[in-house]
């Protein structure tokens, strides 16, 4: 029975964030290993994503010769966001819908007026809560039968889920309003949905019904079972009217054979059915399957709750109850009208658990309660009288409601719930109660200045970030942390698998959302970097152009001058061409990838050249040529290769292509070569010897014949 | 939950995991490199993709190299070597390969630990010796894991001029401050189990860029200490919090220690113990910090992994222990 387990060993259990409250010993928890057995050498351990723990057990030598493996490594989840009682899938279907409302609620927070605060506020909490809740599961039955079965007086639903119970408990007496005034009503409609969560350890009002149900197909008469009378009394005492009434009409003398003979036994039973139906209750409204009728305020409710107990009374003591025959039937009605009347020892008996005799105190002994004080004491009593020896956890938070005991709710959410209903449920919680406000949203300096509210989101976020699935959706609860949000987000960004596209795709989109430029590059180069070293070149200079780290451009273009320095002829040049066309895209974030753009121009008109064009497609490679040489960012190591690829241009037979000055600038260039070769850190190039003196001797003819010319 | 999610070969000696988890090298006693990859980043399946020989001697250590510079790893060998290996492309076919890409120099001493530290554009590497001196190397070229430079080699003491000789440690313990700021000096935190107690006690060293030198701007030991032979250190990564928090092992067990982050007029930052956890009874071999730096985890020699958090109050306390079974 989820709620009812005990907790050791489980850990759905174990509580990440701290509590104030407990003090006991820390638990110890068993780490299942599959292949490996103790005794282990070693313990190693790393944390994953989020808060899962990785342990490597590393077998011990003298273990190892019989054991097939030399370790293993067991992977811990170390706390489930939602404490274990819903299946994986659908707890992620929750966190993805509960982001949407959790959002749009942060940002009203933060347009709303302080003047409109405490007016409007409650409003935006509802639609929230109303939300969250519809995420929970829908414990009202959704379709009703064409036909209906007049034997079903219970409708099988969905079974419910003690969070979506916790989240109910905490919507009614924190951010609802209205019900305010009606809180009594409230709970009933609460325990009617939820009490089969409490059916597990022990005997309840549903299970009472649930089992009765089971016999009802092959019962005869079911006025002369005692069983009858007895779920009618306890389905009487915690306001299940629809369900008293309906049970009623079962009654033998009803059946059409048998009305004239007992009449008037058809007459107490429907007059007792009647007077059920027609119970005041202070409420707004009911849903139309539910009966009883409805005061909006005090006054006329108490007048016709009076009037009510007196047609009771009158019936109690009608002397038609003399002329009835069947006994069962008379024990039982009149019974019914003792518990109508607020015979509080008969409710103690035909209730089983604490909550439906505390909710029968409210109907019959009590039906004019208001305020959580009293509310408290009576809660105290009722358990007395019928002590639990298993207490459900849903008890634990109900009580702290009632106690008002901010710290007890937390601790109740957090340790039973987990951490997704508490980082949700605080919204809630500082709606409605300004003790809690303060609480939650006081800067600690224990915890490192954040506030308890801070402090649950991260907790949270964190084990979004475990899992794969749910990672994306962190970022929203952190961006609403003033304090530690971001840094854990950075974090969080840091430790993602970038070498997948996909998740390298999703970060930078985070990082830009957030504002996270400086993350966004780091990220990029990460990527870039691995690209890179796995040979995805052109990924790898589009990832670090996007980060803009010149650093590593210009060591990649340096990288590249190694290739594309050799001479014209050769082939891998033109494996280099599409690379540096990308690199040519961006060419201002580095110099040197200016230059290579550049040089494949030159290198393309220069092959023109080679191929027998004209003079003017010479005149321009020469142009290139000189282009190129002027530019300082062409690195030195190029000078000699590209003169000496351009001698059928220094000697172009038809005239010189390049005139004095821009001869006198190659020259120059040459010498400055010259010197640099003493120098440390030259790069020889793989040019024939006589390369330098070849490039000398064109250069010295062209001189010659630009003078001429001149 | 807990969930087995790969076997390793015999003969393991140590593992590590990659900044993301999805890699985890294993060094095994006969020198050999195994690597463990998962197929996809919501997988937690793990294969054994490669396997190769590093060196002669068992590996004892294995550190990650930051992301931005490579998939590369380092290993420390059982004989006290350090070599570094990167995976890159074949030059030939498509694969990729391991190749060794750096052997540090050895002399006469060991390397006990090395941690990689450093920002965005500057990768340095911390390497603790078993002669007590500690070594920072720095890459010169962010695209190429060959080339390192020897930035500067001191002793762990807090007094510059002291210098000790025949010293012999069995361990070091080494860890950076996880910071990412680039604003922000680079420190990292340093421990000793020798012979000659003043190299022993944790010293917080930060490198000072007007003078280019590291410098020991804390302590993290008391005086009845009496500079305890230190089995860990573990710097917590801070998300926020106006002060720093490093978890320190010792055999009188796990200090926590809060670290001021203004230093004095004499450079010094202030550092006081907040809590001594004691709990493996014996040696502690690891300690890790969870990303939010909320949570330690630990391993020690009674063979548990244990968890410990602050509570609300402030108080630091054991939350759980993992106790292995089959």
């Amino acid at each position: 029975m989820p709620g009812m387990t005990s907790d050791a060993g489980e850990f759905g259990s174990l509580s990440v964030v701290p509590h104030s409250l407990d003090a006991q010993a820390a638990r110890v928890y068993p780490l299942r290993t599959h292949r490996a057995t103790p005794p282990f050498a070693r313990l190693s351990i790393s944390w994953a994503r989020g808060n899962t723990l990785r342990v490597t057990l590393l077998q011990s030598d003298d273990a190892v010769s019989e054991q097939s493996v030399g370790g293993e490594v067991v992977e811990v989840k170390l706390a489930e966001a939602d404490g274990g009682e819903i299946s994986d899938a659908r707890w992620r279907r929750i966190a993805y819908g509960s982001v949407a409302p959790f959002a749009l609620l942060q940002s009203r927070k933060s347009s709303i007026d302080s003047f409109h605060y405490e007016k409007d506020w409650w409003e935006h909490v509802m639609d929230y809560s109303k939300e969250i809740s519809s995420l929970l599961g829908n414990s009202k039955s959704s379709a009703t039968p064409m036909i209906e079965d007049p034997k079903t007086v219970l409708r099988a639903v969905e079974e419910p889920t003690s969070v979506k119970a916790a989240w109910e408990l905490l919507e009614m007496f924190y951010a609802d309003k209205q019900s305010q005034t009606w809180i009594p009503e409230r709970l009933l409609d609460w325990l009617a949905d939820f009490d089969c969560l409490f059916s597990g350890t022990q005997p309840t009002v549903h299970s009472k019904l649930v089992a009765f149900q089971k016999e009802l197909v092959t019962i005869q008469a079911v006025e002369n079972h005692p069983e009858y009378w007895e779920v009618i009394s306890s389905a009487l005492a915690i306001g299940w009217l629809d369900v008293v009434v309906k049970l009623l009409r079962l009654h033998g003398s009803y059946m059409y054979d048998q009305l004239g003979s007992r009449e008037i036994e058809n007459g107490l039973v429907e007059a007792v059915a009647l007077l059920i139906s027609q119970m005041p209750r202070l409420r707004p409204d009911l849903p139309t399957e539910k009966l009883g009728e409805c005061y909006n305020t005090k006054p006329e409710f108490m007048k016709a709750w009076e009037k009510w107990r007196g047609q009771i009374t009158k019936l109690d003591c009608s002397a038609f109850w003399l002329q009835c025959d069947h006994q069962q039937t008379r024990v039982g009605l009149k019974n019914m009208l003792q518990i109508m009347l607020g015979n509080a020892s008969l409710l103690s008996n035909v209730t089983c658990h604490w909550m439906e005799l505390y909710i029968s105190h409210f109907l019959y002994i009590r039906p004019f309660t208001v305020g959580l004080e009293s509310m408290y004491s009576l809660a105290e009593k009722c358990m007395h009288l019928k002590p639990i020896s298993n207490r459900h956890k849903l008890m634990g938070l109900a009580l702290g409601i009632l106690e008002e005991n901010t710290e007890v709710v937390l601790a109740e959410c957090s340790r039973s719930f987990g951490p997704w209903m508490i980082t949700h449920a605080l919204e809630l919680l500082t709606a409605g109660s300004a003790q809690a406000e303060n609480l939650l949203h006081e800067e600690q300096s224990k915890l490192g200045g954040i506030c308890i509210e801070e402090l649950h989101r991260l907790t949270y976020a964190q084990i979004l970030s475990s899992h794969a699935l749910t990672w994306n959706i962190a970022p929203i609860y952190l961006t609403s942390c003033m304090k530690q949000g971001m840094g854990l987000l950075e974090n969080l960004l840091y430790n993602q698998p970038v070498q997948h596209h996909q998740v390298l795709l999703k970060s930078i989109e985070i990082c830009r959302l957030n504002g996270l430029d400086r993350v966004s590059d780091d990220i990029m180069k990460i990527a870039g970097v691995h690209y890179w070293k796995h040979g995805k070149k052109g990924s790898a200079v589009f990832w670090l152009q996007q980060a803009q780290d010149d650093v590593r451009l210009n060591r990649i273009a340096k990288h590249l001058f190694d290739f594309v320095g050799k001479s014209v002829s050769d082939e891998s040049f033109k494996q280099w061409e599409g690379m540096i066309e990308l690199l040519g895209t961006e060419s201002k974030t580095a110099g040197g990838l200016e230059f290579l753009k550049k040089y494949r121009d030159f290198r393309r008109s220069l092959q023109q050249v080679q191929d027998g064009i004209t003079t003017d497609n010479a005149r321009k490679a020469a142009e290139a040529l000189i282009s190129l040489m002027r530019n300082p960012s062409t690195p030195q190591q190029f000078w000699l290769p590209l003169l000496y690829d351009s001698l059928k241009l220094l000697n172009w037979k038809e005239s010189p292509l390049l005139n004095v000055s821009e001869t006198n600038i190659l020259l120059n260039k040459l010498q400055e070569l010259s010197l640099a070769k003493l120098l440390p850190g030259f790069v020889a190039s793989d040019l024939p010897s006589d390369a330098l003196k070849s490039v000398r001797l064109a250069l010295a003819t062209n001189l010659g014949r630009a003078f001429l010319l001149d | 939950m807990d969930k087995p999610i790969l076997k390793l070969d015999k003969g393991t000696r140590c593992t590590a995991w990659n900044y993301s988890g999805q890699r985890l090298a294993a060094g095994l006693a006969d020198g050999s490199l195994a690597i463990y990859d998962s197929t996809d980043p919501s997988s937690s399946t793990f294969n054994c993709t490669s396997r190769f020989k590093v060196q002669e001697s068992g590996i004892l250590k294995i550190v990650w190299v930051p992301p931005q510079y490579g998939d590369a790893v380092a290993c420390v060998s059982a004989d006290g070597a350090l070599s570094l290996w990167e995976e890159v492309i074949k030059e030939d076919t498509e694969g990729h390969h391991w190749k060794m890409c750096k052997s540090f120099d050895r002399n006469t001493s060991q390397v006990l630990d090395i941690q990689f530290g450093g920002s965005q554009t500057c990768l340095k590497l911390v390497a603790a010796y078993s002669d007590g001196q500690i070594k920072i190397y720095e890459l010169l070229d962010t695209l190429e894991l060959e080339k390192w430079q020897l930035q500067a080699e001191f002793q762990n003491v807090i007094d510059l001029v002291s210098k000790f000789g025949n010293v012999s440690c069995q361990s070091a313990s080494i860890s950076w401050n996880p910071q990412r700021s680039e604003h922000q000096q680079l420190s990292f935190v340093l421990g000793f189990s020798s012979n000659t107690s003043p190299l022993n006690s944790p010293k917080v060293w930060e490198f000072d860029l007007d003078h280019q030198r590291w410098l020991p701007v804390a302590e993290l030991s008391l005086p009845e200490d009496n500079n305890d032979q230190i089995y860990a250190v573990a710097w917590a990564p801070n998300i926020g919090r106006p002060y720093e928090l490093i978890a320190v092992a010792t055999e009188k067990g796990i200090s926590i220690w809060h670290l001021g982050s203004n230093p004095d007029p004499d450079g010094r930052l202030s550092a006081h113990m907040v809590a001594l956890l004691s709990g493996h009874d014996s040696e502690v071999w690891e300690m890790e910090w969870d990303m939010s730096g909320m949570t330690l985890a630990t391993t020690g020699g009674d063979g548990l992994v244990r968890l410990w958090q602050s509570n609300l109050n402030g108080v630091w306390q054991e939350q759980a222990v993992l106790s292995p079974t089959t």
